[in-house]
């Protein structure tokens, strides 16, 4: 059962080809992170996806249909989150506000319910703050929850966002470079977070330059280099393919894992 | 801001939740004063009274959602002459003409928004500035319907059918029950599904559309509301004051609606109504000389925005959204 | 025949106010290349540059080409003082875009009544440089004031080429608009560049105010219209251009005349806001840019 499939997904910048051709297919569970040394295409790949840029070619597919150019809204819309790899929350709301408005898509109501607060919307808003005090616990940020979102460590503010996506109810959930700025720590917090989410039927897609991370949590590896998918396969046998190690030869180091 | 909605009040007593209720002890003050010494005082409190309804306004569209419109006066011209148009020459009662006025102009916003809310940074200030003065030459070149600089005249008080509201007094408190309404309407909004929206679009337009919220439809929502504010007070202006000319809308609208936001506190909900309120108070000391007036609250502006960005309401405001009824676990 | 050329004769006039629009227009974009600001305070540069040098004409009894230096020099320094007094606090604090508009249009207020209070609400204007009759061309008569302004505004864009192309400082004010920091870690002292981005640009306000006042009027209020002018000039011309300003203006100005011609003096700025809202939804990167 396949949730995202690409089909020979490209995009050029004038003469330069960021990503060329790439295809391949995740699977309605578990974790597959995308890898490869910088301008790997990566984060171009990745805005692909999530509808941020149109692709010059090729088709992208989620639960089989065609999400290929739609606004980033209507990708979110049919179930693809993603996440930022500079940390974008709602510096103006609280913590759990910022989850609150994470379902946005499973809740409804304008300005008469805003107003009138009919029965129905103050039914809605229990749920919502019940399932926002769920997540916040989830990823062990309950006790700040009425902190402005900025006021939180770096690190936090990473499981926040995570947090928010998940209130989204994603299909496929996207993080792009989730351990950016984090420490060590940290970074082996986030990597059982993402198994749970993982776990509990939630199909991930991470982009990602620390290997730890790769290695200990994801299911499936796609390496990508200069714009073209060389490798894809357990995190294993992606480490032993000589094309990745060659790929990765005076770039990061492969292979902590 | 939170103090608004609270029904009962707090079992244990702390220091902080009086401080809340402090910018609306300030305003009932005010308002409560002009009421007992009448005069003069319950003329200048009518008056920031109404500005405090299209500051409501402006507050959901840039205090809310982040946006910039240097043209709500558009709106506010708009329903006002629409408003004083049909009491006077196609002689209506004033209800029905401030309802056509205030439609229209929500219309107009409508129209104007969808292409104009596209656009961004000092573009989309230029182009709000723009519509704001398109507007004011209209008024004054349309002179068969506006008459020109002249301005229309004898246009009837507030009023539900032949009860009119004439008194100081009556004014007064017709206004205190309009805008705690809208006030009241503006905290609720802060604390809905709505609201989130709007406060995500602020926050960041490309996280809120990665979780699926529909931001240029949400960002026309804003304009709308605030238009709507705008318009219903450019209608209750010139029924109050009877009298309507293109300088009514002008750019001085613009700068001193932004000088009482910016005093009150944007982003809050007491801000409008303590902004106004202070605002139109402070520089009654230099009504002898109107032409200082807009002086001093240039400069008062400039201070602000330099020295004290967020207002004086946001001093007392603790926007706690969990401590509302309902309670954190 | 006499319709012709009563046409032409407008589109004359609308071609010598479009260099002043260009000039102001320029202003615009010295400042927004570098520092990223849109100063909405540029009208008052101009107001005060035709109603200074009206004072010290009359009141000091100057002559004008000394009148008209002065005024140039004294609205520049109050160009420093804006950047100094609103504008360098804010941009220490890092506001808002926003908040800076805010700022510098409620600038443009306190300077405008300012001088409402100094001057009084009289409409002031200035003699004409040359005060001799107008050259004919066939049915045309073209007033020396006219070759003042385009001679004047071609001079100043000329001059202003060499500047940013031959002068050090002009350099370094290019290398500020094209990436602040990498000019900052060149050396390039970019907070002294803002300030001079200012003088600059209200010497450009002022000159612009002097040359057109003569033909028309000038007083406390007219800031803000030719602000906009010159704000609708600088987006023509795609923005943080200098010489596509120029065209711009001088394209506002032709519009303008032909509005006059055919709809008459009163939608004036109807027309030329018409023309700025166009720009803005159909074509935000002007006449010469390329759209994004």
């Amino acid at each position: 059962m396949t949730t995202l499939s690409l089909k020979n997904v490209t995009r050029r910048f004038g003469g330069l080809v960021a990503v060329d051709s790439v295809s391949f297919d995740i699977g309605s569970t578990g974790v597959t992170a995308v890898i490869g040394p910088n301008g790997a295409g990566k984060t171009t790949l990745f805005s692909l996806i999530s509808g941020a840029l149109a692709p010059s070619d090729g088709q992208i597919f989620l639960d089989g249909r065609d999400i290929t150019g739609i606004r980033p809204e209507d990708v979110a819309a049919r179930g693809l989150i993603r996440t930022f790899q500079l940390v974008q929350l709602f510096q103006n709301m609280s913590v759990l506000d910022n989850v609150k408005a994470g379902q946005h898509l499973h809740t409804r109501g304008g300005i008469f319910a805003a107003l009138a607060r009919p029965g129905w919307a103050r039914r809605e808003e229990t749920q919502i703050e019940a399932r926002a005090w769920e997540l916040l616990e989830f990823v062990g940020l309950s006790d700040h929850a009425h902190a402005f979102a900025t006021a939180l460590p770096y690190g936090q503010q990473r499981l926040l966002e995570v947090a928010r996506a998940l209130a989204a109810k994603p299909k496929l959930l996207l993080l792009d470079e989730p351990a950016a700025g984090l420490n060590a720590d940290e970074t082996k917090r986030l990597s059982g977070i993402i198994r749970r989410i993982a776990e509990t039927g939630t199909a991930v897609l991470l982009i990602e330059h620390d290997m730890t991370l790769v290695m200990n949590t994801a299911d499936e590896v796609v390496v990508l280099d200069f714009g073209k998918k060389i490798a894809q396969g357990l995190p294993e046998e992606v480490q032993k393919n000589p094309d990745v190690l060659a790929a990765y030869l005076g770039g990061v180091e492969i292979g902590h894992g | 801001m939170t103090s608004l909605l609270a029904t009962t009040l707090p079992s244990r007593f702390r220091w902080t939740d009086t401080l809340a209720w402090l910018p609306w002890i300030i305003s009932a003050g005010i308002v409560g004063y002009a009421f007992l010494s009448g005069g003069y005082v319950v003329t200048l409190v009518v008056f920031a009274l109404i500005y405090a309804v299209f500051v409501i306004g402006l507050n959901i569209f840039m205090g809310f959602t982040n946006q910039v419109s240097f043209g709500q006066n558009a709106f506010a011209a708009i329903s006002g002459y629409t408003s004083a148009v049909l009491t006077t020459a196609y002689e209506w009662t004033t209800l029905p003409a401030i309802a056509v006025g205030v439609a229209l102009a929500v219309l107009c916003a409508f129209l104007i928004g969808y292409p104009t809310l596209r656009l961004k940074g000092h573009y989309l200030a230029m182009g709000t500035l723009a519509i704001g003065l398109i507007t004011y030459e209209i008024s004054v070149e349309w002179s068969s319907v506006t008459q020109g600089y002249m301005g229309i005249s004898g246009i009837p008080p507030l009023g539900i059918g032949a009860y009119e509201v004439t008194s100081d007094r009556g004014q007064l408190a017709l206004l205190v029950v309009i805008v705690l309404i809208l006030t009241f309407m503006s905290a609720r909004i802060r604390t809905s599904r709505l609201g989130r929206a709007f406060f995500a679009v602020a926050g960041s337009e490309d996280a809120a559309r990665a979780l699926g919220v529909d931001v240029a439809r949400y960002k026309l929502a804003s304009f709308i509301l605030s238009a709507a504010c705008a318009a219903l007070a450019g209608s209750l202006f010139v029924h109050v004051v009877g009298f309507v000319s293109p300088e009514v809308f002008g750019l001085h609208m613009v700068i001193l609606s932004f000088t009482m936001l910016y005093v009150g506190g944007i982003g809050t909900v007491a801000g409008p109504l303590l902004g106004a309120l202070i605002v139109s108070l402070l520089p009654d000391t230099f009504r002898a000389f109107k032409d200082y007036q807009d002086l001093a609250y240039g400069a008062v502006l400039i201070l602000l925005l330099i020295y004290a960005p967020r207002g004086l309401a946001a001093l007392f405001d603790r926007y706690v959204p969990a401590k509302k009824v309902g309670g954190a676990p | 025949m006499g319709d012709l050329s009563f046409v032409l004769q407008i589109l004359v006039s609308g071609l010598g106010v479009g260099c002043v629009y260009g000039l102001i227009g320029i202003g615009f974009c010295v400042i927004y290349n570098a520092s990223g600001i849109v100063n909405f305070a540029q009208g008052a540069f101009v107001m005060l540059g035709g109603m200074i040098t009206h004072a010290l004409l009359q009141r000091a009894g100057l002559p004008l080409p000394l009148a008209a230096a002065i005024s140039i020099v004294l609205v520049a320094a109050l160009g420093v003082v804006v950047e100094r007094v609103v504008v360098r606090p804010l941009w220490n604090r890092q506001a808002t875009m926003f908040v800076m508009i805010l700022a510098t249009l409620a600038a443009q207020i306190v300077i405008e009544r300012l001088t409402l209070i100094v001057a009084g609400d009289q409409p002031r204007t200035l003699p004409v440089f040359t005060d001799l009759p107008p050259i004919r061309i066939g049915t045309i008569a073209i007033g020396y004031q006219f070759l003042w302004i385009v001679g004047g505004s071609l001079t100043i864009v000329t001059l202003l080429a060499l500047f940013f192309r031959m002068t050090n400082t002009g350099k370094a004010m290019r290398a500020c608009a094209i990436n602040r920091e990498a000019a900052s870690l060149l050396g390039i002292p970019v907070s002294r560049m803002l300030a001079l981005s200012f003088a600059l640009s209200a010497a450009l306000g002022a000159i612009a105010g002097i040359l057109i006042t003569p033909t028309q009027y000038t007083a406390f209020n007219v800031g803000v219209p030719f602000a906009i002018s010159g704000f609708i000039a600088a987006i023509v011309g795609g923005f943080g251009r200098p010489f596509g300003a120029f065209l711009g203006g001088l394209m506002l100005g032709l519009v303008q005349a032909i509005a006059v011609v055919s709809l008459g003096a009163g939608l004036k700025n109807v027309a030329a806001l018409s023309v700025l809202l166009v720009f803005l939804f159909f074509r935000p990167s002007g006449l010469l840019g390329t759209s994004k």
